[in-house]
């Protein structure tokens, strides 16, 4: 036995043996896991972390119906206004959705599934105006999470000479609790109306909106341990 | 047997094992509150609005008339006692009104020399427009009328017009009784101040002034009341289809009002063609001014707005001057 031999044989004595390394790390990674679970947590994937979308759905407090025809029977045009109020109201879920609560959306700062009811040109002014219509092109930097409060909506819908559905406004209002990433909160409201034509299936045509944050005190325990 | 350098791997591997359980127990674990030492604030709100407004550089020609139709007359078929020519430059986000009096004696395709006014009589609003256009040389892009009745239950469909009275007027004719001053005229109201001819110094041109005036009241109104609900553009819309005959369609008529919503009712020139009264045989009839009517209509087609040099004096200007 050559001299390096004998040296390279006593390392191999003095290293570690492998079960000594694995048994440890395992049992602290799923103590790890036990601790996680039990906080309620959920447990991320490797290679992409995919946040829930908070289920939201607006509920329509009324629906109006304006004719244009001098002898029109407004209220025999009111079923008209609700079908039509509810025709659109799937839509301005998505887009409040899309806007405020899908995570994908807000961390990434890309809306441009929020505006997909939109003409070309509103969908342009749109997107020059994020933080009014939107979370913000940098929530993902603001905000922890948010949490859809209450969203109303209450339609008026123009009626063509014809009796047929032309121009819907629908007013709405729309509230969310926003976790700040300094842990603060914010109570999210977005004010206003769109404008709604129905050019081959209703499209926003315009819009007059207003969002305003107000610090708020942080929600109670239990409301904040279930985010929905 | 196991290699030294696979037994790194493992080790490094379990380490971000480690790292990777643990970051994610302490990143869902719940992090201080810090917003209770914090006074609470109201955040500067975010505000964003579009229309889709006409961007074209082409004026838009309107001819607005208002038809003396009493109850149970067709509109479409008596006098078109108010004429009013309202040019929109979309893209410069301006308009401008010229009245035309009732009297203006004209040329009528195919009824020879008559009173403007008496057009709509023999061609309804079809002929109106075409004596317009031969006597400006300006084609009309639309039409709208309104009669007596309509008019005021179109004034009353938007809670009626605040306007500011020129001067003060006690006319028994057209029932106007107003004292000067911002007021908000009915319907009633409202019609009366468009009739009144009788009190006012300049007669059939200060009327038709008059008349434009309620048109730039109504434009201020509208302009506010959106700003504040946009959605009130469907009760204007609605009142006036309800109450006009247009050539407008809905989608043009949106488009329009939408327009409307950039203009600012102080770039609104309200102006009248010039004239003299005169006789012909025993009826009395408003001359135009031939020279000014050109050079009105010339620049109002270029455009639809006009230069200062052609605006024609306020007929109502002395009056309001005395007030």
């Amino acid at each position: 036995m050559t001299a390096n031999r004998v040296e390279r044989a006593s390392k191999k004595k003095r290293r570690t043996p492998i079960l000594l390394i694995v048994v440890p790390i395992v049992l602290v990674a799923v103590a790890a896991l036990v601790i996680l679970l039990l906080q309620g947590g959920e447990v991320p994937i490797l290679g992409g972390e995919e946040k829930p979308v908070p289920a939201f759905d607006f509920t329509v407090k009324r629906s109006v119906a304006v004719a244009t025809a001098a002898d029109a029977d407004v209220q025999a045009l009111a079923p008209e206004a609700e079908a039509v109020g509810t025709e659109i109201t799937p839509t301005i879920d998505d887009l409040y959705t899309n806007a405020f609560i899908d995570p994908s959306n807000w961390e990434s700062g890309d809306y441009e599934e929020a505006f997909a009811a939109f003409t070309p040109d509103a969908a342009a002014a749109a997107e020059q105006n994020l933080d009014s219509l939107t979370l913000g092109a940098t929530a993902g930097d603001d905000f922890e999470s948010v949490d859809p409060g209450k969203g109303v909506l209450s339609y008026e819908v123009l009626f063509d000479l014809d009796g047929n559905p032309d121009t819907a406004v629908v007013s709405v209002r729309f509230t969310a609790l926003g976790e700040r990433t300094d842990g603060t909160f914010v109570q999210i409201v977005s004010e206003g109306q769109y404008f709604l034509r129905d050019l081959d299936g209703w499209q926003i045509t315009a819009f007059d909106v207003t969002r305003s944050d107000e610090e708020t005190e942080p929600p109670s325990p239990s409301v904040a341990a279930s985010p929905s | 047997m196991t290699q030294p350098s696979s037994r790194r791997r493992i080790a490094l591997v379990g380490v971000l094992v480690v790292a990777w359980v643990a970051g994610s127990v302490l990143g869902a674990a719940p992090r201080p509150r810090t917003a209770a030492a914090a006074p609470l604030f109201q955040l500067e709100p975010a505000h964003a609005s579009f229309v889709p407004v006409l961007d074209g550089s082409e004026p838009i020609f309107v001819l607005l008339i208002g038809s003396d139709a009493r109850p149970g007359e067709d509109v479409a078929a008596t006098r078109a006692d108010s004429l009013h020519i309202l040019a929109i430059n979309p893209a410069k986000a301006k308009a401008t009104i010229v009245g035309i009096p009732r009297d203006s004696y004209v040329e009528i395709p195919g009824q020879g020399q008559n009173k403007i006014n008496s057009a709509m009589f023999f061609g309804g609003p079809e002929l109106v427009v075409e004596t317009v256009e031969e006597l400006t040389g300006i084609t009309l892009d639309y039409w709208a009328l309104t009669g007596f009745k309509t008019f005021s239950a179109m004034v009353n469909g938007v809670d009626g017009l605040m306007v500011d009275v020129p001067f003060a007027m006690d006319d028994d004719f057209s029932e106007a009784f107003f004292e000067p001053g911002l007021q908000r005229l009915d319907g009633h109201q409202a019609l009366a101040f468009a009739r009144n001819r009788h009190d006012l110094l300049a007669g059939d041109f200060g009327r038709s002034e008059n008349q434009g005036l309620l048109m730039v009241s109504a434009l201020t109104q509208f302009k506010r009341e959106f700003t504040k609900d946009p959605g009130r553009m469907l009760i204007w819309v609605s009142s006036f289809l309800r109450h006009a005959q247009t050539t407008v369609a809905l989608d043009d008529l949106m488009d329009l009002v939408f327009t409307a919503t950039t203009i600012s009712p102080k770039r609104v020139v309200n102006a009248v063609f010039p004239g003299s009264n005169a006789m012909v045989g025993t009826t009395s009839v408003v001359n135009l001014d031939p020279a000014a009517v050109q050079a009105i209509s010339r620049d109002l087609e270029n455009d639809g707005l006009l230069k200062v040099a052609n605006i024609p004096p306020s007929p109502n200007a002395p009056q309001a001057g005395e007030a």
